[in-house]
């Protein structure tokens, strides 16, 4: 962002107007906190407590196949009674961290752009003496933060809830590790960022918070699908790699939101409202 | 400084924007003094929004330029909207925020430290009537709940111009009476004030010049009276007899010099007369009539009166059926009595225009 000097006395108020307003939003409020809470908590308890309980034979016969064996090669390298509750907390549910920030996002940006739109409160804004680029960094941050604050949170819980899981079987601290740290910290901030870019395009076609969920869900949710194929074998990959996927992420959503900064302009606005 | 003549409070030179629709605004060029109250006048899609807007630096213009306080509105947008307010026809208030979280916020994003905000936001409460509903969430309010709390905030900063745009439309007569009782007296404060509107019976009470925008174009820019001198030359008078006047008495005012026009009316007739010397000439040719006299008084032209005196030039010239589209007025009679001669003040245009003048 270059130009003048941003105003972040005005961009902290525009976002905390924004969070405000958001809290007391029903329609935002619940699929903000159940689908962490089923993905993060609901969903690790179940499997976790039913992976504990798994004979291990099954899970060695699979995990030995051809086609995994490399793959999985640090999840092999525990004793047996172990696998099945590291592959299954630390490997195939820790993804779906990365779907609360993708969701949370999106639903943010939505209100925050289409929203305005739509309840028609965007004018208002528009005649108050804050710039263009910091209007839009004050609705992407005020997107981004919450989303990133939620998914952070979630993550932590994550963690709690794993390892009280699989104490009794493992008797020691399993997640984090460097992988699940490297993707929380650097890719799912990019990955909200990219959702982010993604729903600003949306939402300035849409004319409603409705509308743009939907087109944001047909542009979203391939890449949800995306992330929990292959978030997997991100956390088995060698720690570099994941560096440098998250540096293609944060590539591709920083293009979003330059190109989206650049069509930010109250002109624009107010001829889409 | 003392050299030149005060800097405009805002001038606008050749200004135009245009959408995919069609031009908007095309080429306006005014000069509005400080503290002078503006009517902005014209049916829907006149363009008088995207006037405030590109006044504002909401919009960009195509062509031209305006300087609002000396602020070029096209690079200085925040300058600009530092120190101006804004009405919006749709009071644009978070829902989802009390009537001070919306205050305050707009306090704080204008500058003003907690306290100031908090201190500012109090007292205008009180002033509109808003304290009591001051922690409601705006949710419920009445459009004219929600019209006070839009003012208030679109006075926050105590702003040199301010910018009206349809304040009363929604609204019942009680609140529109409110809105333009409060509007009078921020007028009076010798504030700047432009106040786009279709309602003119309210911009014929607070204006003290009015710019016809028609399609995007100026056709007129002036004070109503000035206006009604280009339009009709002397002036309005009614004169009572008890009875519309018969062929006889007619012809008797016709006869008396100085009347130059003679037309019946349910208690007597209408007349134009050169100027008011003329009234007792006439009451004398009466009383020699016999006619019993009982009041002859000459009619001041309204705003409204002016405004649709221009509208039926433009239909004469156009030939166009749609121009009073949205107007919320009955059509006057033919206007009466400009009580001032033409000065440079004013300008009609069958095209687009300019025009300059002085402010109250």
């Amino acid at each position: 962002m270059s130009g003048p000097k941003r105003d972040w006395a005005a961009i902290r108020l525009v976002m905390r107007k924004d969070l405000t307003a958001v809290r007391r939003s029903k329609s935002i409020v619940l699929p903000m906190v159940l689908v962490p809470a089923v993905l993060l908590v609901l969903l690790p308890v179940a499997l976790g407590l039913f992976a504990r309980s798994a004979p291990t034979d099954q899970v060695a016969n699979a995990l030995s196949s051809p086609l995994v064996k490399n793959l999985v090669k640090p999840i092999l390298d525990l004793p047996e009674r172990e696998q099945i509750i590291v592959l299954v907390l630390g490997y195939l549910l820790s993804p779906l961290l990365l779907v609360i920030p993708l969701m949370v996002s999106a639903v943010l940006a939505a209100d925050a752009f289409a929203g305005e739109k739509e309840r028609r409160t965007l004018e208002g804004l528009l005649y108050l003496p804050i710039s263009d680029r910091d209007l839009f960094l004050a609705k992407v941050l005020g997107a981004f933060v919450p989303a990133l604050a939620i998914t952070w949170v979630g993550a932590i819980v994550y963690a709690v809830l794993s390892n009280v899981i699989g104490w009794p079987v493992l008797h020691r601290v399993f997640v984090p590790f460097t992988q699940w740290l490297l993707v929380m910290g650097w890719v799912a901030p990019a990955v909200a960022m990219l959702s982010l870019g993604l729903l600003v395009i949306v939402s300035s076609r849409a004319r409603t918070t409705q509308e743009a969920n939907q087109l944001g869900g047909a542009v979203i949710l391939p890449l949800i699908f995306l992330i929990a194929g292959q978030a997997s074998a991100l956390m088995l990959a060698p720690p570099v790699a994941v560096v440098v996927v998250g540096f293609g992420v944060w590539g591709l959503a920083l293009l979003l939101l330059m190109i989206n900064g650049r069509r930010f302009t109250r002109d624009r606005l107010a001829t889409s409202s | 400084m003392s050299d030149h003549a005060p800097e405009p409070a805002i001038e606008t030179i050749d200004l135009s924007r245009s959408f995919a629709s069609g031009p908007a605004l095309d080429g306006l060029s005014i000069r509005v003094e400080t503290g002078e109250v503006l009517a902005l006048l014209g049916p829907n899609g006149a363009g008088k929004t995207t006037t405030v807007r590109l006044l504002n630096g909401v919009l960009t213009p195509d062509r031209g330029s305006a300087r609002v306080l000396g602020f070029d509105v096209a690079t200085d947008g925040d300058d600009v909207r530092r120190h101006t307010g804004v009405l919006t026809e749709n009071a644009g208030l978070d829902d989802r925020l009390t009537t001070r979280e919306n205050l305050i916020f707009s306090a704080r994003v204008r500058g003003f430290s907690p306290d100031a905000a908090a201190s500012r936001v109090n007292d205008l409460l009180e002033r509109f009537g808003l304290a009591e509903r001051a922690d409601d969430l705006t949710q419920g309010f009445s459009t004219g709940q929600r019209k006070r709390v839009a003012l208030a905030r679109a006075l926050l900063h105590d702003p040199d111009v301010l910018f009206l745009d349809e304040p009363t439309s929604g609204l019942d007569p009680a609140g529109t009476r409110d809105v333009i009782e409060l509007i009078q007296s921020l007028a009076g404060e010798g504030r700047t004030i432009v106040l786009a509107t279709h309602f003119l019976g309210e911009a014929g009470r607070l204006a003290d010049r009015m710019a016809v925008l028609h399609r995007g174009r100026l056709r007129a820019f002036g004070r109503p009276d000035e206006l009604a001198a280009e339009l009709w030359s002397g002036i309005g008078a009614q004169i009572d007899l008890g009875a519309p006047a018969d062929s006889e008495v007619q012809t008797a005012l016709a006869a008396v010099p100085g009347v130059t026009e003679v037309e019946p009316s349910a208690t007597g007739a209408d007349l134009r007369i050169v100027d008011r010397d003329v009234l007792p000439l006439v009451v004398a040719a009466m009383v020699g009539q016999g006619q019993t006299v009982y009041e002859v008084a000459s009619r001041a032209p309204s705003l409204e009166d002016v405004y649709f005196a221009i509208e039926a030039t433009f239909l004469a010239e156009h030939g166009g059926a749609e121009v009073t589209d949205g107007f919320m007025r009955d059509r006057p009679e033919p206007p009466t009595d400009p009580s001032s001669a033409i000065d440079s003040g004013s300008a009609m245009n069958s095209g687009s225009g300019a025009g300059t003048g002085g402010g109250r």
